[in-house]
């Protein structure tokens, strides 16, 4: 991570030696472009790209909400999107200047239906990862509370995601913000809780692959990661539903050269820029001509690109009003004090 | 203005702006309204405090102290027998105190990891019990508050070992001398003469891990698997997967005040028996 932090900012050095005015503040998640991907744009569009990373939404927010943060272009994942709206944060997207938009797969998406302010850039889901050799398929989120699991599995170390299972599980929504549903997940995961090993996020692969773990509740890249080290292990989503979410590329009203921050991200949503980074980070992208170009293993993976059934089930997280956000929080709380 | 004024200007600066000014800035967060997304703003309130009597966060704050307690107890029982033998070693006494503050030279993080590896079930403990055919199953040594407080013990050691030390050091072996004359055994020289004038020291331990201890983070996160929640998960959570910075600088202001509480209860016992060091 470091060292992509430094690498564009050294080219970005020789550049403005060249005399090069163009500037462009883009602040992505870690690992999240493939390392042609910036240096392309520069040297196509003579302009320079300040590229810095972030870990987590929270950091980015933290950042952003204050204004004057510095930065042009961001990757806030979708329900930060109407807030950010809401604040006057976000330019709206100039649609004319985006003829690429028409390559993303997510046209519509519910968070923001005419793409005014986002273009969708890659999603991500929190399925099962699991070891064959050790369990039978868990086609149901049930499998992870059966007490032949005991000690063998880990759930994310996350409320949304976490809080997302148990009432998937009960098939309720994801978002729910009812008390009496969201006391029933609290009770259902605190009856888990002597069953799991531990609250992992990332963690979890290498437990996995190692096999001290029968199964995981993880993120499909992580899981994918893991499967390329180790097939036999397999990833799937519960029959009951999933958590989804999407990361998405938006201009930041602060932005100094919306013109540059446009061609950038009309840049991204090219077919060929969009597939390399879709296949050098192993994540989903939300570009359908960019999936075309995807060698088959990763074009017809099941985890990246749930079939049309599948997908179905899957659903998005939501933006909960602040009461909502603070009745979660402190379920989990709970749970993680039992 | 005198002199003396002049001279204390920097350090008093110091002081204001990277002591008062952040614990105002807690204190004053702690009194507004959370935004609809994060962030803060108006109306001053109380409501945060409020919040706090939950007994959810009591019970959480009584076990931070009691696992605190446990690792600071331990801390000293292993500090003080540390730092008597390299008070009492005749040579490479240097070579020792390197030794225990070495550890400091790579990140909490990193040796926090290192730990997780020798306990996680493919560890080294875990692989070289199986191997001697001792256990049939891997012992669940990771993900538990026993792994905490270890993890606990391990990072805030050297910080009894080396207040103690310096207060051992200074005791003159013609004390110990005088008290062996007089017919007294190891023992008792230990617990009459050595363990009194020690006192400062292990006080000056005890305040050193307690605090940190209580509100530790990391290592019940990564020692712990999420598994147990201790006050400093709580408010980092806040700040982080929350948004919640208000409710946050809440709970350390109060955290802050039960310290600052028990640091001013720790002085005035000591200040009855010679002050600290």
């Amino acid at each position: 991570m470091r060292r992509r932090y430094f690498l564009p900012l050294l080219g970005g050095a020789a550049a403005s030696c060249r005399r090069s005015a163009r500037r462009l503040y883009v602040y992505n998640w870690s690992e999240y472009v493939a390392p042609e991907t910036i240096p392309g744009f520069e040297r196509e569009f003579h302009a320079e790209v300040r590229y810095a990373e972030f870990e987590s939404n929270e950091e980015l927010l933290a950042k952003v909400f204050a204004g004057n943060s510095g930065w042009d272009v961001v990757f806030p994942s979708h329900y930060f999107i109407p807030p950010m709206v809401e604040n006057g944060l976000l330019a709206p997207l100039d649609h004319a200047r985006l003829p690429n938009l028409a390559n993303l797969a997510l046209a519509s998406p519910p968070w923001d239906p005419r793409l005014a302010h986002c273009a969708p850039y890659m999603i991500g889901a929190a399925g099962i990862l699991y070891n064959p050799k050790l369990m039978a398929e868990p086609a149901s989120w049930n499998a992870l509370w059966d007490p032949a699991v005991k000690g063998r599995i880990t759930m994310l170390d996350d409320p949304a995601d976490t809080l997302g299972a148990a009432l998937k599980r009960a098939s309720r929504s994801l978002n729910s913000t009812r008390p009496a549903e969201l006391a029933h997940a609290r009770d259902e995961l605190i009856r888990q809780k002597p069953l799991v090993r531990a609250y992992l996020n990332a963690e979890a692969r290498d437990q996995v692959m190692a096999g001290d773990l029968m199964a995981a509740h993880l993120w499909t890249t992580t899981s994918l990661q893991a499967i390329a080290e180790a097939e036999h292990l397999r990833f799937l989503y519960p029959r009951e539903g999933f958590a989804e979410y999407c990361d998405c590329a938006v201009i930041l009203r602060e932005c100094r050269n919306p013109e540059l921050a446009h061609d950038f991200v009309n840049y991204l949503l090219r077919p060929e820029v969009a597939a390399r980074i879709a296949q050098h980070t192993a994540t989903a992208t939300a570009n359908a001509a960019a999936r075309r170009l995807l060698p088959p293993e990763l074009r017809e993976s099941e985890a990246l690109y749930p079939s049309p059934e599948t997908a179905a089930r899957g659903e998005y997280f939501a933006t909960l009003p602040a009461a909502a956000q603070q009745l979660r929080d402190r379920v989990w709380t709970e749970v993680k004090a039992a | 203005m005198k002199p003396r004024t002049w001279f204390l200007l920097p350090a008093r600066t110091v002081m204001l702006l990277l002591f008062a000014v952040p614990m105002l800035i807690v204190a004053a967060y702690s009194l507004l309204t959370r935004g609809a997304y994060g962030g803060q703003g108006a109306p001053w309130t109380l409501a945060n405090y409020a919040r706090l009597l939950d007994p959810l966060y009591l019970e959480i704050l009584l076990k931070s102290f009691w696992i605190a307690a446990l690792a600071t107890a331990l801390c000293l029982l292993l500090g003080f027998p540390l730092a008597l033998f390299i008070a009492r070693a005749r040579t490479r006494k240097t070579l020792w105190l390197a030794l225990v503050t070495l550890p400091f030279w790579t990140s909490f993080l990193v040796r926090t990891y290192a730990w997780m590896f020798l306990l996680r079930d493919t560890g080294l403990i875990n692989t070289i019990l199986l191997g001697l055919g001792l256990i049939s199953e891997p012992l669940p040594l990771l993900y538990n508050d026993a792994a905490v407080v270890l993890g606990l013990v391990y990072g805030y050691l050297p910080f009894t070992v080396l207040p103690i030390y310096a207060v051992l050091d200074r005791i003159g072996p013609e004390l110990l001398e005088a008290a062996e004359d007089l017919g007294a055994t190891p023992a008792q020289v230990v617990r009459r003469i050595v363990l009194p004038l020690a006192r400062p020291g292990l006080l000056a331990g005890a305040v050193l891990v307690f605090v940190p201890c209580l509100g530790a983070y990391l290592t019940p996160d990564l020692m712990g698997g999420g598994k147990s929640i201790l006050i400093g998960n709580v408010i980092q959570n806040q700040f982080t997967n929350a948004r919640d910075w208000p409710f946050g600088a809440a709970l350390s202001a109060v955290l802050m005040v039960i310290v600052m509480g028990l640091l001013l209860l720790v002085r005035r016992k000591t200040s009855e028996h010679g002050g600290l060091p």
